[in-house]
C-alpha cells in the first residue's frame, strides 16, 4: 500500500512539474505574434543584363517597409553562377507576390499552392497569392528541376 | 538538383519551435526518472504475448485461399501497374502515379495498416504473390522445383538490411528519387533480385531474410494487437510481440538503418547540412552539373552511413555499459534489440505523417490518370488536396507526442526484458545505460525536428 501511495505521489508530482513547465515555456499569443510581424521584402541582385561578377555571395537581404499586409519577394536566378537557395518567411494570411527574374526560359513553380508562371529573358515571372496554408513550400524552376527558394508560411 | 529531402512532396513541416523542443526534452527526462521509480518489478509483456485465439471462423476466412488469391492478384496487378507507369508514363513526379504510390501509399501508408491489423504484408507482398502464382502454374504442369541452395542461417536478415539501405539511398541520397524512370529501374532490379533469391533459397525463406519490406513491416507488426502464435492467429496486448530476445543476425543492422535513415532525412534538411552541401558542390554546379550531382550524392551517402553507424554504435555502447554495470557474462545485444522498434516507428511517424496525409491525397487524382496521359478513369482527376490539413501547432504536438510516446514504449519494453533476464536489482542497474540511450535517441529526434 505504502509503496503504491508513493508511486501515485511521484507520478502526480512529475505531471505537475511538466504541466507547469509547459505553461511557463509556452509563448502566449501576443508574444508569439511579436517577433514574426516583420514582413521582409528581400531583393536579390538583379541579373537582367550585366552578368554578375564571379562572386557567388549575394548582398544581405534588405528590408523595405511596404503596405502592411502585402509582401513582395524578388528573386534573381543567375544563369552562369551558382545560386544560393534562400529561405523567405511570411506570416499566414498575407498577400504575397513572388517575382522571379532570370535569363533562363523555364516555368516557376510554387509547390503546395501549386502555382506556375512562365519565365524567360526580359519576362519576369510573377506569382501572386494569399498565404492561407502554413508550412514550408519549395519554389523551383520546373523544367530544370532547379530549386531556387523556400517559402515558410508561419502561423 | 532538388531540395526535397525525402523522395517526394512539395509541402514540409515548419520546424518545431525551440520552447517545445526544450519542453519535450524535459518531458523525456522526467518520464525516464519516473520510470525508474514506478515501473513494474515482474515481467509483464512475455506472459501476455500468448494472446487469445481469434474465433475459428474468422481465422478460417483470414487464411482462406480465396482471400489470399484475391489479395495476391490485386497486389500483383498494382506492382505491374506501378512498374508500367514508372516505365512509360509521363516522366514527371507530379503527373505520374509511381513516385507517390511507392514513397507514400506503399512505404508510409502500410505502416498504420501493419500497426493496427498485424502482419498483413505477406498476404499483400506482390513479389511473393507472383512467385506463388508461378509455383502454382509450375506444379500444374507437373514439374517440381526444389531450391538448389540452403540459406546460411548466419546471414540472418543482413541481405534485407542491405536492401533497406539501398532503398534509403534511392530515397534520400540519389539526386532525383521521384523520377519515374529511376523508380522503374529500381523496381526492375529489386524484383529481379527478389525472385532470384526466392528461386535459389525458397520463397518464404528469402522473403523473411532478404526481402527488406517483409522484414521492415514484420518488425512494425510486432507492436500490433494481432499476431500469430503457434500457428494460430491471436489477439494480444499491443507491444507484447516485442517481448523476448531477437537473435537473428543482422537485426541490429536493420533497425539501425530504419532509425538512421529517418534521422538522416531530418539532418539533411538542417541549414548546417544544406550549407555544407552548397559549399562542396558550389564550384561545380554550373560548369559540370554531373560532378556536382556526384558530390552531392556522395556526401549524402556518407551522411546516411554515418547516421546508421551512430545509431548502431550508440546501442552497442549502451549494452556494453549495461553489461559492466551488472557484471553479466552473457551477451546482451540480442536481448534489448526490440526495444528500438517503437523508437524507429515514432521517428518515422514524426517525420512523415503529414507527408502521408498531404501527399496521400494526390494519389486520388493520380489514380484516375496514372500515366499522366490526361485520362479520368475514376472521375477524381480534379480532386484538390488540402495542403494544410492540420495547423502547425497540431503537427508539432503530434510530432513531440509521438517521440515521447515511443520513448516510453521503448523504455518499457527494455525494462520488461531486463526484469525477465536479470531480476529486480540488476534490472534497474542495467537500465541506467538503456535509459541514457533512449534519452539520446529521443532528444536527438526532437532536435532534428526543431532544426531546419
Amino acid at each position: 500500500m505504502n509503496s503504491d501511495f508513493r508511486k501515485v505521489a511521484l507520478v502526480a508530482a512529475a505531471l505537475g512539474l511538466l504541466l507547469s513547465l509547459f505553461l511557463a515555456l509556452r509563448p502566449g499569443d501576443d508574444e508569439n505574434a511579436a517577433p514574426t510581424t516583420a514582413a521582409a521584402t528581400t531583393t536579390a541582385p538583379a541579373t537582367t543584363e550585366a552578368e554578375p561578377p564571379t562572386t557567388t555571395t549575394e548582398p544581405p537581404a534588405t528590408t523595405t517597409p511596404k503596405p502592411p499586409d502585402a509582401v513582395t519577394i524578388r528573386i534573381a536566378v543567375p544563369s552562369d553562377t551558382a545560386l544560393t537557395i534562400r529561405r523567405y518567411s511570411v506570416k499566414k494570411g498575407r498577400q504575397v507576390a513572388i517575382i522571379v527574374r532570370t535569363e533562363l526560359t523555364d516555368h516557376v513553380h510554387l509547390h503546395g499552392y501549386d502555382l506556375t508562371a512562365d519565365v524567360g529573358p526580359g519576362k519576369p515571372a510573377t506569382i501572386r497569392f494569399t498565404a492561407t496554408a502554413p508550412g514550408r513550400f519549395e519554389l523551383e524552376l520546373e523544367d530544370r528541376g532547379l530549386a531556387i527558394a523556400e517559402l515558410d508560411v508561419r502561423p | 538538383m532538388t531540395l526535397l529531402a525525402h523522395g517526394i512532396g512539395g509541402v514540409r513541416d515548419l520546424p518545431v519551435p525551440d520552447w517545445l523542443f526544450f519542453w519535450g526534452g524535459a518531458v523525456v527526462l522526467v518520464l525516464s526518472f519516473l520510470a525508474l521509480g514506478v515501473l513494474w518489478k515482474r515481467p509483464q509483456l512475455e506472459r501476455r504475448a500468448a494472446g487469445r485465439p481469434l474465433p475459428p471462423r474468422l481465422e478460417g476466412f483470414l487464411r482462406s485461399r480465396a482471400l489470399h488469391g484475391l489479395l495476391g492478384l490485386v497486389s500483383a496487378g498494382l506492382l505491374t501497374l506501378v512498374f508500367l507507369t514508372a516505365l512509360i508514363g509521363e516522366p514527371s513526379s507530379a503527373q505520374n502515379l509511381a513516385p507517390t504510390f511507392v514513397y507514400v501509399i506503399f512505404w508510409l501508408g502500410l505502416v498504420p495498416v501493419q500497426l493496427l491489423l498485424g502482419n498483413v504484408w505477406p498476404a499483400l507482398n506482390p513479389w511473393l504473390a507472383i512467385a506463388n502464382g508461378f509455383a502454382w502454374v509450375w506444379a500444374r504442369l507437373g514439374r517440381k522445383w526444389t531450391p538448389p541452395l540452403v540459406y546460411p542461417e548466419r546471414l540472418g536478415v543482413w541481405p534485407a538490411a542491405f536492401s533497406l539501405f539501398c532503398f534509403a539511398t534511392l530515397e534520400l541520397c540519389y539526386a532525383e528519387p521521384a523520377s519515374p524512370r529511376a523508380l522503374a529501374l529500381a523496381i526492375a532490379l529489386y524484383s529481379y533480385a527478389t525472385w532470384f533469391g526466392m528461386a535459389a533459397y525458397g520463397r518464404r525463406t528469402w522473403a523473411e531474410h532478404g526481402e527488406a519490406f517483409t522484414v521492415y513491416f514484420g518488425l512494425l507488426a510486432r507492436i500490433a494487437p494481432f499476431g500469430e502464435r503457434d500457428g494460430r492467429l491471436v489477439a494480444r496486448t499491443p507491444f507484447s510481440g516485442l517481448a523476448g530476445r531477437e537473435t537473428t543476425p543482422g537485426v541490429l543492422a536493420f533497425v539501425a538503418v530504419m532509425l538512421g535513415s529517418v534521422g538522416f532525412d531530418g539532418l539533411s534538411r538542417s541549414p548546417f547540412w544544406q550549407n555544407l552541401r552548397a559549399d562542396l558542390e558550389g564550384p561545380y554546379v554550373l560548369d559540370s552539373p554531373g560532378t556536382a550531382e556526384l558530390i552531392s550524392t556522395g556526401l549524402a551517402l556518407v551522411g546516411l552511413v554515418a547516421c546508421v553507424l551512430v545509431v548502431a554504435l550508440a546501442y552497442l555502447g549502451a549494452i556494453r555499459i549495461a553489461r559492466r554495470l551488472v557484471g553479466e557474462a552473457r551477451p546482451l545485444v540480442p536481448e534489448f534489440l526490440l526495444s528500438l522498434v517503437p523508437i524507429a516507428l515514432v521517428y518515422a511517424v514524426a517525420h512523415y505523417f503529414t507527408l502521408l496525409v498531404i501527399q496521400g491525397q494526390y494519389a486520388l487524382s493520380l489514380a484516375s490518370d496514372p500515366f499522366g496521359y490526361g485520362w479520368d478513369l475514376l472521375g477524381t482527376v480534379d480532386y484538390a488536396p488540402s495542403i494544410a490539413p492540420f495547423s502547425p501547432s497540431t503537427v508539432w504536438y503530434i510530432q513531440v507526442g509521438a517521440l515521447v510516446g515511443g520513448h516510453v514504449a521503448g523504455l518499457a519494453v527494455a525494462h520488461d526484458r531486463a526484469v525477465t533476464l536479470l531480476g529486480e536489482r540488476d534490472a534497474l542497474r542495467s537500465q541506467y545505460a538503456m535509459l541514457a540511450l533512449m534519452v539520446a535517441y529521443t532528444v536527438g529526434g526532437l532536435w532534428l525536428l526543431s532544426r531546419g
